[in-house]
């Protein structure tokens, strides 16, 4: 994941949130209606929301999601 | 000569080593189950315990499931009674079989670990609080956003 953030630095912002230890960050999981961790929510410059990817995943699955963000 | 005779005591020793780990193991022990066992066992009024976050407990979670995030475990197992049967699942089985290593070092004699996990979950759910409405728009700082939602665990 490092390497993926690094990688898209400058095209998209990686929001890590440990549902954990950050309660607004759980609600903000519970408004996307993602269920299981981990959850990736990709969301557009826009604001509307891409999709999401449920589980661990391939990378190669989250460069497809990442490179087709508009 | 000589060797033979120490392997057959090697042997030996490692018989009364097994049989000594087969009589003092607790009974029950830990049970893998799916989902359709699972269900038998809440029927037969087994405790039933999610791992997962609270969040990830109101969204959806098996019906009579008690909430006991991970993180919390070892402080409440204290007053459990360790002799009764106990079921243990999270989202896709790895904080639980956490817990279910946890509660076999505890003491608990009678496991059930449902492995696949909540993603495994047939039956009806039950959702704890109401769940917001998606937000209709994410504020961001002029480019596309990658929301990792994900625990220590």
């Amino acid at each position: 994941m490092d390497r993926l953030e690094d990688e898209y630095k400058d095209t998209v912002e990686f929001r890590l949130v440990n549902v954990e230890k950050d309660p607004s960050g759980s609600a903000l999981m519970q408004q996307f209606g993602a269920q299981y961790v981990p959850t990736f929510v990709f969301v557009n410059t826009d604001g509307s929301t891409a999709g999401q990817v449920v589980g661990a995943v391939e990378e190669s699955a989250l460069r497809e999601r990442l490179d087709s963000l508009e | 000569m000589k060797n033979s005779k120490m392997i057959i005591w090697a042997l030996g020793a490692l018989v009364v080593v097994a049989i000594a780990f087969l009589v003092m193991r607790p009974a029950g022990g830990v049970k893998e189950v799916d989902a359709a066992e699972l269900q038998d066992l809440l029927g037969q009024g087994v405790r039933v315990i999610d791992v997962r976050t609270a969040g990830e407990y109101a969204t959806s979670h098996i019906p009579g499931a008690e909430n006991v995030p991970i993180n919390t475990l070892e402080s409440v197992v204290e007053s459990w009674d360790r002799s009764q049967p106990i079921a243990v699942y999270c989202a896709v089985g790895d904080r639980s079989a956490s817990a279910v290593e946890y509660l076999t070092a505890a003491g608990f004699s009678t496991i059930y670990h449902m492995s696949e996990g909540m993603v495994a979950w047939t039956g009806e759910v039950e959702q704890g609080t109401a769940v917001a409405a998606a937000p209709e728009s994410v504020e961001t700082a002029g480019m596309p956003v990658m929301y990792e939602f994900f625990t220590d665990w």
